[in-house]
């Protein structure tokens, strides 16, 4: 439900901005250019949960190269410290995770706009440990008594995972150069090192893992764009009138 | 791009509300009972039904009654090394002569093994080696009547098979 609500407001907020954006006007005469360069900054949410949530401490940056007119290397880097207290089991994770891939602006801008509706692609990798801090035996029976909880404390260390994003953001620039986004994503796991006697069941980066090998996530982001250089666009592109 | 967006929104909400391993499913195989077979003494390959049988654990009160069955799952303490009941054959009948209560004590080692985030862990037990149950009488002798008691596989892993049997 938290998480609901925050997709929601980042969904009005970004809508909002960019609506903003539409209605504004030049009064110059129109010059199209292509500013390129790098685009760095930081997941809210992430920094949100650590302050709201008592188990949760995490931080992600995001980063952002353009290289061509459409196509963005882009990547995030992180770390994500979270105690799961389920009615079994009782875990914390620790790690640190890369993501690398691209973005592809799929948004027409109208003159020298900069949004971005992309859809991308990632490879993200982690590295993590896990402590199991109490657990419960499950026994259906309960005639002895009910299962009380186990005090355990075994760290799992070494763990590592492997898997592909692909995800559908929003970019829009609030002013001068910082930008605020957002991204929703759908993960999918090829390689996971589980430990002996345990489970990777929540895997920093790639978020809570459910039965299969799927997983969802998002992030918030407030970005800083760094121009590197300019391009003007070529005279025979004329912006298609909607 | 509008139909990308909700299908996208569509796929994620669907994927998020996948809840279900969050609640431990009957068909999860959990921590075993043991599993009882009754054989009859004059016929060894046969099984014998026990008209009604009680069992009681011992430290508790509660009777788990079986009728007319020739399996029975017996639940092992998981917080001990040991379980001890009273077997009482012909449990709760009206002539009293008819009523016999044998005592077995299964030892074993445990071991906690993990089976998923909604069942947490589960309890294996392997039967001792040397001493896998200790079969003595009631306390008010009636004298004994398991007359034959085996052990048909002493690593209980899983309700799937028949740990011990018992002619009589």
């Amino acid at each position: 439900m938290k998480h609901t609500l925050a997709f929601l407001f980042s969904l009005f907020l970004v809508c909002t901005s960019v609506v903003a954006q539409t209605q504004k006007k030049t009064d110059s005469i129109p010059v199209k250019t292509y500013r390129y360069g790098v685009r760095v900054g930081v997941d809210l949410s992430k920094i949100a949960r650590s302050f709201y949530e008592k188990d949760y401490k995490g931080l992600e940056l995001v980063g952002d190269y353009r290289l061509a007119k459409k196509y963005y290397i882009a990547g995030e880097i992180g770390n994500e410290n979270k105690t799961v207290n389920d009615e079994q089991l009782n875990f914390t994770t620790k790690g640190t995770f890369i993501k690398v891939g691209f973005d592809y602006n799929l948004y027409d801008n109208w003159l020298n706009m900069e949004n971005m509706v992309y859809i991308g692609a990632r490879y993200g990798v982690s590295s993590f440990s896990q402590t199991l801090n109490s657990y419960k035996i499950y026994d259906r029976s309960a005639y002895f008594g009910y299962p009380q909880s186990i005090q355990s404390g075994e760290e799992f260390k070494g763990l590592s995972a492997q898997w592909i994003e692909i995800l559908l953001g929003v970019k829009t620039k609030v002013f001068n150069n910082f930008y605020v986004g957002f991204s929703l994503r759908v993960n999918k796991l090829f390689s996971n090192k589980t430990p002996e006697n345990f489970d990777n069941l929540f895997i920093p980066g790639f978020n809570r893992t459910y039965d299969g090998t799927f997983g969802v996530g998002f992030n918030y982001t407030v970005s800083y764009f760094i121009p590197i250089y300019k391009k003007k666009a070529p005279i025979a592109i004329v912006p298609k009138k909607k | 791009m509008k139909k990308l967006l909700i299908l996208f929104i569509v796929a994620l909400i669907s994927l998020s509300s996948c809840e279900a391993d969050d609640i431990c499913s009957e068909a999860t195989p959990t921590t075993p009972r043991l599993i009882i077979d009754f054989y009859d003494i004059s016929n060894p390959t046969l099984t014998k039904n026990v008209t009604t049988l009680g069992i009681i654990g011992e430290g508790t009160t509660t009777v788990i009654l079986f009728t007319n069955v020739s399996k029975i799952k017996v639940p092992l303490d998981i917080s001990k090394d040991i379980s001890k009941y009273q077997f009482i054959l012909n449990y709760g009948n009206s002539n009293p002569a008819f009523i016999n209560t044998d005592i077995l004590q299964f030892d074993y080692t445990r071991r906690n093994v993990y089976v998923s985030r909604a069942c947490g862990y589960k309890t294996l037990f392997n039967l001792d080696a040397t001493n896998p149950f200790t079969q003595t009488d009631a306390d008010t002798p009636d004298g004994l009547w398991m007359k034959n008691i085996t052990v048909l596989q002493s690593n209980i892993s899983s309700e799937d098979e028949t740990h011990l049997s018992i002619s009589f």
